[in-house]
């Protein structure tokens, strides 16, 4: 007989932050599969999604503090922490300067990039490819990638109301889909 | 904007996937803080986000856990499961007394275990318990309003049907403010209550009102006064007795004893 122990929301919540062990390995049992679903949807990127989902789940311990349940559940909170952490990531100098030496490897080696998975068939990239191609792009660009939505109107060209309507009516298309 | 309209804007998707602007953020915090409906959308969307991603999960790979432990100074935990094992090597050795007691307090611990684990069941359940109620109010909600809306429907459909209503179709007139105006006076030929289908026109300036009137031997007699931004476009209005045509102009909010010329909209003759 296992005895696993579970929590419900709130006593999760306390007993992380009264710095439970147990309760962090719980934590982690139950949302690391979802989180890094997320994150390696948006770095694409095995080794590197490694290297974020580190991040968050020490972040997530050193700030669970600073979550406030009146704004969103738990999940909500680490998920927007893992979107987060893989844009930055996107961002950083680092990963400019690597992408730009991989594209160079990829000239000079065709067809070596064997430990690129394939991350098209995986969570929410499958519905997207549901939704139209000019919603779809909206969405890669301010979810996936991070763009205000300023940027995108600079980016696509359209103004910045019909930025905000149709990423408002992808949402609610996407929603659909989900369910 | 009602609080439906705001919900249904997108602002819930936006907010929990992170991508509504700050200002937005605030004015949703604050609509969750005054108004229940929103705060239980919010948690919807939120469980059915967690949900479908948890049926997506990606397994991280394994030593990543131990990693992130060691890192924030901790053994990992491990929760393997506990096998109580006996060991009947021991019972010739100890005495079968001795084996009872052992016995016993293993039972004890394993049935403290076991209570502890029911217990937490129990609050988990609890919760679950009160985050359906809280969206079975929110659809129960929902469905009121779809059955007044059913009603309303059904009632126009009833009287629209029925063999003693006159039609009087009322197409813009040539010199109506906007020409693809269109409207449809039910007329109950025993009653004479006077029904109105508004098939198309502009929704009104504030402070201005559409008002039909019954010609009557030439001269115009109020029918009553009605709105055009309502979610059924079919109203009862007054009962005329006689009359040899209809027509609505767009008067003063609450009409007006005698019709605005320049503001006539659309008229239809009594053709029975």
């Amino acid at each position: 007989m296992g005895l696993t122990v579970t929590y419900n929301e709130k006593e999760l919540v306390a007993a992380l932050k009264a710095r439970n062990n147990q309760a962090f390995g719980y934590l982690y049992d139950n949302y690391s599969g979802s989180l890094y679903s997320i994150i390696l949807q948006i770095v694409q990127n095995p080794t590197l999604a490694d290297d974020v989902l580190q991040e968050v789940f020490v972040n997530i311990w050193r700030q669970i503090e600073t979550y406030d349940p009146a704004k969103g559940r738990l999940f909500t909170w680490m998920l927007n922490i893992s979107r987060n952490a893989s844009i930055d990531l996107l961002r950083s100098k680092n990963y400019q300067d690597s992408k730009k030496n991989q594209e160079l490897k990829d000239n000079v080696y065709q067809g070596t990039r064997s430990t690129q998975i394939s991350t098209d068939a995986i969570g929410l990239t499958r519905f997207l490819a549901k939704l139209r191609p000019d919603y779809r792009v909206l969405i890669e660009l301010a979810y996936f990638k991070g763009y205000t939505h300023e940027e995108i109107a600079e980016i696509e060209h359209i103004p910045l109301g019909t930025v905000k309507t149709r990423i408002r009516n992808a949402l609610m298309q996407l929603r659909e889909f989900l369910k | 904007m009602n609080t439906q309209e705001y919900i249904s804007s997108g602002i819930v998707e936006s907010y929990v996937l992170g991508l509504a602007s700050s200002e937005e953020a605030i004015e949703f915090e604050l609509m969750c803080s005054e108004h229940s409906e929103v705060r239980a959308a919010r948690i919807t969307f939120e469980m059915e986000l967690e949900n479908r991603l948890s049926l997506q999960r990606v397994a991280p790979p394994r030593e990543l856990k131990s990693r992130i432990f060691s890192l924030i100074g901790m053994e990992e935990v491990k929760q393997e499961p506990q096998v109580l094992q006996s060991r009947p090597a021991l019972i010739p050795r100890v005495g079968f007394p001795r084996f009872i007691a052992a016995a016993s307090v293993i039972l004890l611990l394993g049935s403290v275990m076991l209570n502890l684990y029911l217990l937490n069941q129990y609050k988990h359940s609890i919760a679950q318990y009160k985050e359906l109620v809280e969206s079975q109010a929110q659809l129960a909600n929902a469905n009121h309003s779809l059955n007044t809306k059913m009603q309303l429907f059904e009632t126009a459909l009833y009287q629209m049907k029925d063999p003693r209503m006159e039609i009087v179709k009322m197409p813009a007139v040539a010199t109506s403010p906007s020409a693809s105006s269109m409207a449809t006076v039910y007329w109950d030929t025993s009653s004479r209550l006077v029904w109105l289908l508004v098939n198309q026109l502009p929704k009104p300036a504030s402070g201005k009102q559409y008002q039909l009137w019954a010609i009557v031997d030439g001269k115009p007699v109020d029918a009553g006064i009605f709105d055009v931004d309502e979610g059924i476009p079919f109203v009862k209005l007054k009962t005329i007795p006689r009359a040899q045509a209809f027509a609505i102009t767009l008067e003063k909010q609450g009409g007006s004893l005698k019709p605005n010329m320049d503001a006539m909209y659309v008229m239809g003759k009594v053709t029975g």
